[in-house]
């Protein structure tokens, strides 16, 4: 029973993590392709959809942490996800205003690599029960540069899309209601910017913790 | 014409008053107000005229502070205010008086930790508790609520004076398995007291904030619950444990 079971999970993760690989290398095609052909203002239409699938499929990994499915604490996921969800929806699905900026162009390339490298790296993982040298090496090594291009293009993203945000109503609660709850967007987004400044450190530097135990334990093998 | 802006306690709104053209509107009295004052946007103002001469009642334009209506008190907002301080002070008095700790001490740094938790959510319910707008429930629902909230903080001081006498008072702290009253059900009463007491102030009040408050303090004294079973488990491996 227990092997049937242990089979089923590795099973279930190898179609998870190639058909969302599937999903993000589409995005960072049609991102490069767009840019290419059209220009950095339609690439946002061009990769919405997949985008928009890939990046809320990551909502399973919560449930693989939560049920033991998989091993990495759900305190380093939750915040990722989080921050890949607020954009993805809160920020560029709902301020029409913000889709034409540059800096989406530079949000979606540095996702989608980061993404592909990594999904892929699991995929391997379970299919193979190891992941090549060279695709370890891109999985801890890439985001050197693609946290800081990606978190500042999140940034600069929720920045920009402040004064629509303020002018729109959208998913504002407002008092008096019977549950004594209000909510005001303009002042969530502000909110979140804040929590850039203790939050990106902190995942960076679990990065290179990570980095660190990886690249050095191949080492020794 | 020029247009004074009264408060009901005769203050002048907009020192010196507004110039409006004779044909102006309601809105455009309003949007100028609004540029006067910045935050008093149309929405949150209330305007009435003067009554006429030999009326009962006093000549006012009037804003209070911004929201439409007068400021109203609710009863459950005062009982909410001494609930609140209460439960605190209860604590305090537990932490000098009832609680043998194994540990005297404590890190520094969680006076930062613990001070951002309390004073966060303490601030963020507030708000909506005391908030102009703030909509209470039924009478009887607040009664309902408060009571539970109190039944609970005796029983969770019960609780504390039964985990009190399993530590002798030289004692060097150690561990034993709490019996008697709610113990005979639960391993960490105490707890559980706690988390129902924080229900009852929520129906009573009823807000979002609240809530939250409940859910993050209830998952992490139910961390607390299961690590220490697990522990007392371990030390006393199945000796005096009734089950």
């Amino acid at each position: 029973m227990a092997r049937i079971l242990s089979l089923l999970r590795r099973l279930y993760l190898t179609v998870y993590n190639w058909a969302v690989f599937l999903g993000w290398s589409q995005v960072l095609f049609l991102a490069v392709k767009t840019l290419k052909d059209s220009g950095h203002e339609h690439v946002y239409n061009a990769v919405e959809k997949p985008l928009q699938l890939a990046q809320t499929a990551a909502v399973l990994e919560i449930l693989h942490g939560l049920v033991g499915l998989v091993r990495s604490p759900i305190t380093a996921t939750l915040p990722q996800i989080g921050s890949r969800l607020y954009l993805t929806w809160v920020i560029l699905y709902s301020v029409p205003e913000i889709q034409s900026h540059f800096l989406v162009t530079s949000l979606v390339i540095s996702w989608s690599i980061t993404e592909s490298i990594r999904y892929s790296f699991f995929g391997m993982k379970e299919v193979l029960g190891f992941a090549p040298s060279w695709l370890l090496w891109l999985r801890y090594s890439t985001f050197l540069l693609l946290y800081p291009t990606g978190i500042s293009s999140e940034v600069g993203l929720v920045y920009f899309a402040l004064p629509y945000i303020k002018e729109s109503d959208k998913y504002c609660i407002r008092m008096p209601n019977k549950w004594n709850f209000s909510f005001d967007n303009f002042y969530a987004a502000i909110l979140a910017l804040g929590i850039y400044i203790p939050g990106s450190p902190h995942l960076f530097g679990y990065m290179l913790a990570q980095r660190k135990k990886a690249l050095s334990k191949s080492k020794k093998e | 014409m020029k247009v004074t802006v009264v408060s009901r306690s005769g203050r002048e709104v907009i020192k010196g008053g507004l110039e409006l053209s004779d044909s102006a509107t309601v809105a455009d009295l309003q949007e100028a107000i609004h540029k006067r004052t910045k935050i008093f946007y149309p929405a949150r103002q209330r305007l009435t005229l003067p009554l006429p001469p030999g009326s009962k009642g006093k000549a006012h334009f009037y804003h209070f502070l911004g929201y439409k209506g007068e400021h109203i008190k609710h009863p459950v907002q005062t009982y909410a205010l001494y609930y609140w301080c209460f439960h605190y002070f209860k604590r305090i008095m537990e932490t000098f008086f009832v609680h043998r700790f194994s540990h005297a001490t404590s890190p520094l740094s969680n006076v930062f930790r613990n001070c951002a938790y309390y004073w966060t959510f303490g601030s963020y319910i507030a708000y909506y508790v005391n908030h102009p707008l703030y909509t209470p429930v039924s009478d009887l629902q607040m009664k309902i609520g408060f009571g539970i909230g109190l039944v609970c903080q005796l029983a969770n001081f019960y609780c504390h004076i039964l985990l009190r006498s399993l530590r002798r008072p030289d004692g060097n702290g150690g561990y034993q398995i709490p019996s008697g009253f709610l113990f005979n059900i639960v391993t960490c009463a105490n707890y559980t007291t706690e988390i129902y007491q924080w229900l009852g102030f929520n129906i009573a009040t009823q807000t979002v904030a609240g809530y939250i408050f409940l859910v993050v303090a209830t998952s992490i004294m139910t961390n607390w619950a299961l690590a220490k079973h697990r522990r007392l488990k371990k030390l006393f491996d199945g000796k005096g444990w009734k089950t």
